[in-house]
Formats: C-alpha cells, structure tokens, sequence
C-alpha cells in the first residue's frame, strides 16, 4: 500500500507514451517528409529521373493513406501505423548507385576487384545497397590519410579544432532526418530511440568535445595526442559507439580510421558529412570489412592505438594477437547490464528500467535482473504484463518499442533460450513469433539453477535473466560473481541501501533508481572483462592522451618470442661463496612478515664489482599465489581506510626511511651508486611517499551535473591487487615510485623488486613489516621473468605494472587475456624515475585506480 | 459522423446551475448526464456540514455526477484516515450518484502523496479520481497520471473494482488527447478506453477535434469560425 514512486523514471515514461501517441492518431499522423534535400552533390544529380522521382512519392504516399482505417481505428482503439518515410535514405544511397565503398580522405573510395556484401534490411530483406570489403590494401590507404592529415590537425590551435567539431554538429542536426532514418532502416533498431536519443547525443558529444578542445591547452597541458587511431566496431554496436571514441580522439587532435562491419552505412555517412566539411578530410576515415582485418589496421605503421567494441571472446583474442604490435590497446567489450531491485524500490518504475535496458532498442545487450525474494511474485507479475504491451515491429514505425537485429542476433538469443530450458530454465515471452519471423519477442527468463552454464554465460540482446536475493550482502555477491563488470542499476527508496549497494558493485556505471542514463560529460567504462577503457568526460580524454615528450613508438614485436616457454621455470642457482659485509634481510615479505620461500633456495646478488653482497629468496609460483592470497585478504580493510588513515600510513613509512637514510645510501653505494647520487635518491623517495600522502587528501570525488536533475559522482576506487614488476635501475626510487601511488589509491600489492638490486626494497620492508597492515605490500624476490609469468598468468590480479623488458611486456600483454586485467608496460625502455613527470606525474594517478560513475537522480 | 454518436460524457456546471442544465438538456430531448462540481470548488476550505450539504442539494437538483475536492490539508499533514472518513461522507451524500473525487494533484506536493490519496479515494468508494479542478496553477501533468493510473490498476489487482480516471485542465488540442489516450491503454489498456472509465475533462477540446477532423476530410486547416461555436 505504502508505494512509493521515483520521479525520474516516471517522467520518462510519460515522455515514451508521447511519442507513441501518434500511432493512436487516426486523423494526422505524422509522417515523414517527401523530398528531403539530400546535403551532397549538385541539386540535380538525386532523384534521377522524373519517373523514378514519381515512383518514390508514390510509395510515401500509399503510406498515407491510411484512411480507410481511420474509422476502425475509432472502434477498436487499436494502433495505427505511424510509419517513418524513408525516401530520404533510400535517395542517399541512389546518390552512390546503392554501391558504398570506403569514406577515406574526403572522398570516396570505391576500389575495384573488391567483394562486397548485400546490406539487407534485417525485416524484410529487401537489399538495399551493396558494400565493398576492405583489403589490406585499403585499410593502407585510410591509416596514410590519417597519417598525412596527423601534423596539420594536432599542430591546430584547439580553438580550431573545436570549431571543426562544432560545424560537424551542426550538419548532422541539419541532415538528422537522413540519419536516423538510414540508421533505423538498415539496423531494424525503432526509429524512436535512434531519433530521440543518439541523434541528439551524437550533436551533444561533438558539442561536449569542441568545448574540451577549445580549453586543451590549459586543462590538458603536459599531454599530446596519441596519433592515428585505430577504431574496430562490431556489428551490434550502433553508430554513437563510434561516436563516443571519435568525439574525444578529434578533439584532443588524434586522427581516426573506423574499421566498421560490413554493410554498416551510418557510419560512411558519417564520414561522408564530416569529409565535405572542407579543410581538414582526413582526420576521419571509414572503411569497411570483415573483423579478421583489425590486425592488419593494428600493424599499420603510425597508428599509436587500437580501440575495439565487441564481444568479450573477440576482444580477447584480439589482446593476444595484438601482443606487442600497437602501443595501447582499448577494450570495451560486453554488452549485458544488471539491475538489482530490492524489496522497497518502486516496483512499476523499476519494470520501466528493465524495458530500458533489454526491450527498448537502447541497449545492445541483455540484462541480468536480480530481485529480492519478497517482491519477486509481485515483480514477476507487473513484468509479465508490461511484456505483454511491448510491440515488436518495423523500425521505421513510430509506435514500435522494439525492431529486429537480424538473424545473427536473433540465433544468439535461440540458442541462449534453448540451453537454457534445458538447463531447467522457465522461460517467458508475451505471445509468440513463427519461427521464419525476423522478429524476437522479449523474452524473461527465470529459475536457472544458480550453478548452470548459462548463469555464468553472458545473456544475450533482448533476453532478461532474473534471479532471487534475500539480503543485499548476497545480493553483492551474486552481482559480483561474474567476470563482467559493465554497467548496473539499483533500485531502492532508500538511499542508505541504494549507496551501499552501488559502493560494493564492481562495475564502471551505477544508475540509482533510473537505467541507461548516458550525458557526455560522464564517464563510461567498466571493469573485469568488460574492459578497462573509458568513453566520455575527462576519462575519455586521456584515453587518446599521452604524457607530452613521450618517446615514439618503435615496434618491438618478437616474433620468435614462445609465450609457453617464457620464464616458465627459473635458472637454478648455486651457492657463490661467503657473503661479505651486512647480510641484508632474508625471505620473501608475504603476508606482513619475512617467510623462506616455496622452492627452498636462494638467488645471489651480486655488488657493481662483481663481489657477492648477499642472498635474496628464490620465490617461485607458490609465493606468487600466497602473496595474492595475503593481498586480497589485506584489501577490505585497506580499501575501507579513509583517505587521511592512508594519508598517515604514508607519511610515516616516509619519516622510517629517513631515519633508514645511512643505512640505504650505503646499500646503494655498494651498489656503485656515487654517493651524492645515492643520498639524492634516498632524499628523492621519502618526498614521493610524502607527496603521494597529500594527494591522497585531494582526490576527492568530482561532482558534475548532467542531463538529469542530481548529480553523478565521478569515484576513484581502487583496482584491488595490483602487481608490479619494479625496473632494475632506480632500485629505490622506482619501488617507492610505484608503490606509493598504488597505495594512495586504496590498492593492495604484489611487488617483484628490481632483479639487480633488491636488496634496498627489502630494507624497506622491514620498516614495512612494524608499519603497515599484514599482506598490504608483498614483495617476492627471484627470477623476473619467472614471477612475471606468474603474475601476468594469475586470473585474481586486477592490474599489472610491469617495467622490463621488450619481450617481458609483450608476454605481459599476452598472458593479460586471460582476466583481461589493465597492463602497463614499458617495453624495455628506461624511465626517468628522478623527473617529477615521469616519476609521479599524473600518468601514475591516471593508473592507479579505476572510475566509478555513479548516477543519483532527485524527485519524490 | 453524425450516425455515430458521439456525445460528451456528461455536462459538468457549478452547483447553482444544475437545475438549468437538466431543464436545457431535457429540453433538447438528449440524455447527457449532468455532473455537478461540489464540496466548496475549488479550494475545498469550507466546512464539512456545508460541503455535505452542497452535494445533497446538487444531487436533489438531478446533477447524477458529483466532482468533489479533497480536503488538501488532510493530504499535507498526512491524516489518511480523516481523509478517509471525510470522502465516505461524501459518498454516502450522493446516495446513487456518481462521485468523482478530484485530488488537485498541483498541490500536494510529492507523487507518493499523490498514490496515498488515489489509494484511499478509491478505498471510501469513489468511481472516478481526477487529477485536478482545472484552477491549481498546475493541473493534469503526465508524472502524475502515470501514478494515479498505476494507483487505480493496484486498486484493481488487489479488489476486482475499476475505478476510472479523469484528467482535467489543460488539455487543448487533439494531439493533447491523443496522449492521454494512449497512456491509458499503455498502462491500463483497452478496457479502460470507454466513457464509463475515461474521462478528459476539458472545455476548449471540442473545437480542435473539429478543426482536426475537418482537415483529414478537406486536406485544408479550417478557421475557428468555419466550424459552430462550442
């Protein structure tokens, strides 16, 4: 009886009833108009004849005439039609005699001896156009565009650039009518959110960039551009996916070839409408092709990184093959989002959430749907009956809440189906399609045992899976049991519980009490397998950034390098003979204290001479997997830490280094470190941990204002364990260097020290061991190469640090597929560790934890 | 369209005016009901006996439908049950008439308080809820509808009774009704898309489904004064 009711998403669905009105309307519909004027070529050259011309109005015509079921309309109180012209696109591809090629420089590019696929429309089948596919050749010749156009576009003022983009704004609000009518038309997504909701954002993205473009050489000073960028879609990902990635690369002064599926032809259209914008062609290229040519796109000289939407198992393999071959690689991957319902949500204004995010053509994925055991009976019943009011049909109609993907999606979300009836599955679908329909209805499926393969399985587009919690601890456990860590919503009343629950979630988006709420200054990204790279807001910026003077890109690909044998075990050592002078501490720091290592032996460390200093531990894949062990026992408490607890912790470990001073120098001088130098690195390394300790004051969260009414909180949390392989050089400087980041931002570490000379780490250990909580540092000495495959294999490490070699960082970034954690690798180049911007610049700040929005809408 | 027809639903006057509205609808020989506007309209701050009173001479008068206004103060100080006991009243005053109780949705200032009063109005018997008189400064918005309609399929769900729903004030144009028709059937469907449920209650529509229709005849937009006065 006490409902109560989120004023947000009611709003909204009011705003949905609206635009579905029309299709109730049985006096004047409103349909599209006739002889939209297309934006290129001469006034003449479309419309070819006047016969064609005369067929063409005919068709839109006949759509009007819906008279004779005006009077029906009146009795049965049925839906109309409300149908969409789409004269204008079909126009648009007469303009290219329904054959697309490539949009490369400013101009097309149509080559020949080429295949090329039918682009269908995915409900009736009709083809519409064909489209050339790419070779080799082509995606040459867009990466030497893009190339070309590089120096002119990331030497221009930002001033300029953000003219630029804002002009592309403009001619895609003037051409609107042709976007989403040729997106809706050859996707089968309803008009309705192409119309209403990309078209707009994609203005509003170029709006939101041209301004961080204007104000770049202040906000953003000591970062450059990247350089070319290599953006891979993939098929279920729409048009405003390359818009999210295109926006930040241009305005930040990076050019871009899109590798765009076949027969996608917004996207050409797009380029089409930025091309003829006029002085700058080249700095966004579209070519179009199979997926299998993202590598070639990757090994193209001069392209700096490689952005990839698409599912998870494709991104995969894409890091594995792309190991070594391009300096970044950014993965967005998944699709499947989570709402979580609790027992004092608004139950009817959550129903219109989970239409959101599965069932109204806005999201690309499924949704995974927990629900609190005392409101299932109730939320089982208000979404059977919202599902039997969907309506599947045309996208072109206005009245339509879902289209048709296509056969491809549509056997995903079968087989999905069928396996998981068989796995015990209820299954629910208001209605029923036959089977030849390129239609698939929406569909809720409920009581899979929580152990089955589909539960763990990635639901797929339009599919919800629903599940059971009875205490919000379990439902955190069942959201963050998954490999994927996307986006979810929580729906709750209370904002006590809403918060705690959108705290523990371990996903890049929250949405309190709304779904699918997308503004381009917030960031979006996710976490896990979804991929660590960012889109919108200042996130999305630096992902085309690199901190300014960076060294070029030489490709140091190892062909030859057999990733099953790299460090696989390591070299056995021998006893060399008596150590001389102070024997440094012994034993691997796991777990808050020095422990003999799992293999039983040592390693000797030999002075700058040549002379034996000491005996370090030989750690080995056991201490590996007890240090992580430690990590992520200590993480909880660390995590929950207040910045000025961290604070704290910091600044002491820097006053016990100070008072270690003596003792490090020497150690370092035995080292063949002159002793200014030695001192100065001392000096150097406790200021870092002090430095560190204050900015772990500032990080704070920002407050930024979006589209909705309340705020979106920009949280900076901590990745969780992360691994570091320090460098040799700097054997106290880099360590602290790192580590002091890492733990400012709330991470708990895995640390390999310097292989030449660990033994000033393990110093810092002991004064680690009183200061420090038990397992928050770990530090494993031994063979490099054999603990980085270790820990760059180990599947419950968050992220990887890894300073070594060339050949190290590619099995670094090979071996990262497998959890697909964030690596940071420096490829056998040196750092500046003693430069404030290489040593603790904002790039370590940047890499050190992860974003979290959180979106908290307002209303009663 | 003349075989068709198409009526008002009913004819809602002030009180004062209910014995002109009978005596002129029977003199043209149409059975149109006559709703009458009661309890203090459109502030409701009179007191309890005179707005009794009030119905009980409208309905003498022949009104058969009475439009009631919530006591706004009970909603805002959160006394459900006077609220509660205050509409039986008035239940109990219209004896057979129809009794719509119009909530004035623009000043109760939260859309909880909106599904609290729809729940009880329902619950002391009233046939339809209506959002607003027509005089708050703001009247029937979607948000609101949205609740109160959800308020009324609740109502069903848990006691078998539809109650209908009435939107007041505002709604101008075709399109406008258009809406509002189609929010009806999204969130209470066709079952509710007949007189008897729905009501919009507006007096500057009719002119603008004329207007509509004679374009959809004509393929020309008319001027006011091509269509009868309303």
């Amino acid at each position: 009886m006490l409902q109560t009711t989120s004023h947000a998403q009611t709003y909204k669905r009011s705003n949905r009833v609206l635009r579905r009105s029309y299709a109730l309307c049985p006096v004047a519909p409103p349909f599209g108009l006739e002889g939209a004027v297309l934006p290129f070529g001469p006034p003449g050259s479309f419309g070819q004849s006047p016969a064609v011309r005369g067929k063409r109005s005919e068709r839109v015509m006949a759509a009007t005439r819906t008279a004779s079921r005006a009077c029906e309309i009146f009795t049965t109180l049925e839906y109309g039609p409300a149908p969409e012209s789409h004269a204008c696109a079909l126009a648009w591809l007469d303009t290219q005699d329904r054959h697309l090629g490539h949009y490369v420089n400013g101009q097309w590019l149509k080559p020949e001896h080429r295949s090329s696929v039918p682009c269908q429309d995915p409900i009736t089948g009709e083809n519409l156009a064909s489209c050339l596919q790419a070779q080799s050749e082509d995606v040459a010749a867009a990466v030497e565009a893009a190339r070309a156009s590089l120096e002119n576009w990331s030497t221009q003022p930002g001033a300029i650039r953000a003219q630029h983009l804002t002009r592309l704004a403009k001619a895609i609000q003037k051409h609107q009518r042709l976007l989403w009518t040729l997106e809706s038309l050859v996707t089968g997504r309803a008009v309705r959110e192409v119309r209403d909701r990309d078209v707009p954002l994609a203005q509003q993205l170029l709006q939101y960039h041209a301004v961080q473009a204007h104000t770049q050489e202040e906000a953003l000073a000591g970062w450059e551009p990247m350089g070319v960028i290599g953006l891979i879609l993939s098929p279920t990902f729409p048009f405003l996916d390359m818009m999210w990635r295109i926006c930040p690369a241009l305005a930040v002064g990076c050019t871009v070839v899109v590798l765009v599926p076949p027969a996608s032809p917004t996207p050409l259209l797009l380029a089409q409408l930025a091309g003829e914008l006029g002085p700058f062609p080249g700095i966004l290229n579209v070519i179009s092709g199979p997926a299998s040519l993202g590598p070639v796109l990757a090994a193209q000289p001069g392209v700096q990184k490689v952005a990839f939407c698409g599912a998870i198992k494709e991104g995969r393999a894409l890091r594995r093959t792309l190991a070594g071959w391009v300096p970044e690689l950014g993965l967005a991957l998944g699709a499947e989002s989570l709402l979580l319902l609790t027992e004092v949500a608004d139950v009817d204004s959550a129903v219109e959430g989970i239409v959101d995010a599965a069932w109204s053509d806005r999201s690309p994925g499924g949704l995974r749907l927990l629900i609190q055991e005392a409101v299932w009976d109730e939320t089982m019943r208000r979404l059977q009956e919202r599902m039997g009011r969907l309506r599947c049909g045309h996208g072109l109609d206005g009245a339509v809440d879902m289209g048709a993907r296509g056969a491809a999606a549509r056997d995903l979300a079968q087989r999905y189906v069928s396996e998981a009836q068989s796995q015990g599955a209820q299954v629910f679908q208001a209605g029923s399609e036959p089977s030849d329909s390129p239609f698939f209805l929406p569909t809720l499926v409920s009581d899979l045992p929580p152990a089955s393969p589909c539960t763990q399985a990635e639901v797929p587009w339009p599919l919800v899976v629903a599940s059971p919690f009875r205490t919000a601890k379990e439902a955190l456990a069942v959201a963050n049991g998954t490999p994927r860590g996307g986006s979810a919503s929580v729906w709750s009343e209370r904002l006590g519980q809403a918060l705690e629950l959108a705290y523990g979630l371990q996903v890049g988006t929250v949405w309190i009490n709304a779904h699918g709420l997308r503004d381009p200054a917030v960031p979006t990204g996710g976490c896990k397998e979804s991929g660590s790279s960012w889109h919108g807001g200042q996130d999305g910026l630096y992902e085309y950034l690199r901190p300014s003077g960076t060294p070029a890109w030489i490709p140091c690909l190892s062909k030859t390098l057999n990733y099953d044998a790299f460090g696989l075990a390591p070299p056995s050592t021998l006893p060399a003979g008596p150590e001389t002078g102070p024997a440094p501490p012994y034993g691997l720091f796991v777990g808050g204290r020095f422990q003999a290592p799992g293999a039983r032996s040592s390693r000797p460390i030999r002075d700058s001479q040549g002379s034996l200093q000491g005996y370090v531990a030989e750690g080995g894949a056991k201490d590996i997997r007890g240090a992580v062990e430690a990590a992520h026992q200590a993480a909880p408490g660390w995590m929950s830490q207040s910045p000025a607890a961290r604070a704290a912790l910091l600044w002491a470990l820097a006053a016990a280094l100070q008072r270690r001073e003596p003792n490090l120098v020497s150690r370092l001088e035995r080292h063949g470190v002159e002793l200014k130098v030695a001192k100065a690195e001392v000096e150097l390394s406790v200021k870092r941990l002090r430095a560190w300790g204050a900015r772990v004051q500032a990080q704070g969260c920002a407050l930024q204002v979006a589209e909705l009414r309340g705020p979106v909180l920009r949280l900076r949390e901590p990745l969780g364990v992360l691994a570091i392989v320090c460098p040799d050089e700097w054997p106290l400087l880099a360590f602290v260097s790192l580590l002091a980041p890492a733990l400012a931002h709330g991470n708990t570490v895995v640390l390999v020290p310097s292989g030449a000379c660990p033994i000033p780490a393990l110093e810092v250990c002991q004064e680690m061991a009183t200061l420090l909580p038990a397992g928050l540092v770990n530090v494993v000495t031994g063979d490099r190469d054999h603990l980085t495959r270790c820990l760059a294999l180990h599947q419950d490490i968050q992220a990887l640090w890894y300073f070594g070699s060339a050949q190290g960082s590619q099995f670094v970034e090979w071996a990262s597929a497998g959890n697909l954690k964030p690596v940071w690798v420096n490829r056998g180049c040196p750092r500046a560790w003693d430069q404030e911007a290489e040593g603790a610049g904002p790039e370590l700040e940047r890499r050190a934890a992860r974003t979290k929005a959180l979106w908290l809408p307002m209303g009663d | 369209m003349h075989d068709k027809g198409i009526t008002t639903a009913a004819v809602c006057v002030y009180p004062a005016r209910v014995c002109d509205a009978v005596r002129a609808l029977k003199a043209a020989g149409c059975d149109i009901p006559v709703a009458s506007v009661a309890t203090g309209f459109p502030a409701a701050q009179t007191h309890l006996k005179t707005r009794l009173e009030e119905i009980r001479l409208a309905v003498e008068d022949g009104a058969t439908e009475i439009d009631v206004v919530i006591n706004r103060t009970l909603v805002l100080t959160g006394q459900w049950k006077a609220l509660y006991d205050e509409i039986r009243q008035f239940r109990k005053a219209c004896g057979e008439a129809h009794l719509k109780t119009i909530l004035a949705t623009g000043e109760l200032g939260s859309l909880t308080n909106v599904y609290k009063a729809s729940m009880i109005a329902m619950m002391a018997g009233s046939d339809f809820i209506k959002t607003s008189t027509g005089k708050e400064t703001v009247n029937a918005t979607f948000p609101v509808a949205i609740v109160m309609l959800r308020a009324i399929r609740d109502f069903f769900w848990k006691t078998g009774n539809k109650v209908g729903f009435k939107p007041a004030g505002g709604i101008r144009s075709a399109k406008d009704s258009l809406v509002w028709l189609s929010l009806i059937k999204e969130e209470l469907g066709d079952e509710w898309m007949k007189p008897e449920l729905f009501r919009i209650g507006a007096s500057t529509l009719l002119a603008d489904i004329e207007r509509q229709i004679y374009h959809h005849v004509t393929g020309r937009y008319a001027a006011y004064h091509d269509l009868p006065m309303s």
